[in-house]
């Protein structure tokens, strides 16, 4: 058998531990494997290292540590957003507003409040993708009680204008949750100038550990459990916190507080190098912005290429087509249909993701990969499609 | 387990679909439906098919299925087209059941060129 070596081109579904935080990890699965809510010494040592961790985050996010809530990941920070602000508030109102662009880990939730008999208004972007906030102020009603709109659309790499979104929502007195897993560790996210009520977060995106989220609320936000069994975390959410994993999240966002900017300018040569090097062949379109979006996310799509054979001849590149979280369908993406692509050109996306350990070879192997890709399966296509 | 989407027969023809093209002034049957596109064309010499060609816009198990097609039935009597159909191929490529329907584009193909084929023998020199 012949093994390939993959070029790892899908940051955004996933990044590498970064090797300290790889290193922090063993220390504290050998040395302080305890339980943090235990009350011995042992235990408060595991305390003190999640204390330490949720002081690193909260210097990354410039919020108060003790307003995190650990989660097993920003799927579940979202669910306890939005279903335990929703349900908190019911009494108020059961408007809540959400863009048809978000991930499934918000789309889904808000969909099983729809059967809960909550009214859901879903916006839609415009052909750039983002939200035009007249038509979101128009859409808030007495009643809206929660608004949720990610900050860096995980196909797309557009990013919202949350600090305008968030002062419409605050004039109203409308609870405001941002889904910041392509943003936090990323991009700076300064949370206490954005004053935003609720931001959820993973550590995987930013070279943390998998299985280890956080859910940032502010002080005064109410909001009701999901989860049930312990009095961990104030009752918020219950249950045994892993040391290690919080550590392993701790000191990727201190990595990340400290070359995020470095990361930032290495990542969009990377991306104006991948897209100077196929935006001239026919038919090529970029779904979003050349200018401001993340730089790094560049989703294209093609004319006349199948979108699942495209994948396949760009092996050994790992890139993704439509969502990487829905990858098993060969649907069309739904946030690049949202955009007004057709079925066909949202189909023929592809999603380049770059991240720390992407090097110009690598993007020079991607642009000869995505040509030749193109030309081949042009050439097999019928005249009468071509 | 592994969910691999692609067998070694699958990702083969992908790579080297060696019969992919056309066949000049050939026999040609075209069909469309699904959104999978596939033209095949056929020389035709004494009754046998002598060169097979495809094109075809679809999945990588369409394009498999095609070039598969290609290499079985060229150098065969023409009148075997007749008892073509997919079942075998789907077998052979592991094609997954929700893609039944995308090959089965295949087997419209295939009578759509024995029936052009037909057409080219009904005609009369001149």
């Amino acid at each position: 058998m012949t093994f390939v070596t993959p070029i790892y081109l899908d940051y955004a579904a996933t990044t590498p531990l970064d090797p300290s935080v790889a290193e922090c990890m063993r220390e504290v699965q050998a040395t302080a494997y305890f339980n943090p809510a235990s009350n011995h010494i042992a235990g408060r040592q595991s305390a003190r290292i999640v204390a330490q961790a949720a002081a690193k985050l909260g210097a990354l996010l410039n919020v108060d540590a003790a307003r995190l809530v650990w989660t097993s990941g920003a799927t579940e920070s979202n669910n306890l957003a939005i279903l335990g602000a929703a349900k908190q508030r019911a009494h108020r109102g059961r408007h809540l507003v959400t863009m048809r662009t978000e991930h499934k880990a918000v789309v889904d939730v808000f969909r099983a409040l729809e059967k809960d008999g909550y009214e859901v208004t879903w916006l839609s972007p415009g052909a750039d993708g983002q939200l035009d906030l007249g038509s979101f102020e128009a859409a808030l009603r007495e009643d809206t009680q929660l608004v949720s709109i990610m900050q860096i659309n995980n196909e797309t790499g557009i990013v919202q204008d949350i600090e305008a979104i968030a002062r419409i929502c605050r004039s109203r007195n409308i609870l405001f949750h941002v889904d910041a897993a392509q943003a936090v560790g990323k991009v700076p996210v300064d949370v206490s100038a954005l004053q935003v009520d609720m931001m959820s977060m993973t550590a995987h995106k930013f070279y943390g550990p998998k299985g280890i989220g956080a859910l940032y609320v502010a002080k005064g936000t109410a909001l009701e459990p999901q989860m049930f069994g312990g009095g961990q975390q104030k009752r918020m959410r219950p249950g045994t916190l892993p040391v290690d994993l919080i550590a392993g999240l701790g000191k990727a966002a201190a990595v990340a507080a400290q070359r995020i900017d470095d990361d930032l300018a290495a990542l969009t040569q990377l991306k104006e190098r991948l897209w100077s090097g196929i935006r001239s062949i026919e038919g090529v379109r970029l779904n979003g912005h050349e200018k401001g979006s993340y730089p790094g996310i560049l989703n294209v799509s093609v004319a006349d290429i199948e979108g699942e054979s495209l994948l396949l001849a760009l092996e050994p590149l790992c890139v993704a087509t439509g969502s990487a979280c829905n990858s098993q369908s060969q649907e069309p993406s739904y946030v690049l249909r949202a955009l007004g692509l057709s079925d066909q050109e949202a189909q023929s996306a592809i999603r380049f993701s770059l991240g720390r350990q992407s090097s110009e070879a690598d993007i020079d192997v991607a642009i000869s990969a995505y040509r030749s890709a193109v030309v081949k399966l042009r050439s097999l296509a019928p005249r009468e499609v071509a | 387990m592994i969910d691999e989407p692609y067998n070694a027969v699958v990702r083969e023809n992908f790579a080297h679909p060696g019969h992919a093209g056309d066949v000049p002034d050939g026999a040609v049957g075209y069909f469309e439906d699904q959104g999978i596109s596939i033209r095949l064309s056929a020389g035709v010499t004494g009754g046998v098919l002598e060169r097979l060609r495809f094109r075809a816009w679809g999945c990588p198990h369409v394009l498999a299925a095609c070039e598969e097609f290609c290499r079985r039935y060229q150098g065969r009597p023409a009148s075997d087209l007749e008892e073509f159909e997919t079942a075998r191929i789907m077998e052979d490529l592991a094609v997954p059941v929700e893609k039944t329907g995308r090959i089965l584009v295949l087997e419209d193909t295939v009578r759509s060129l024995g029936q052009a084929i037909q057409d080219l023998t009904d005609t009369p020199q001149e």
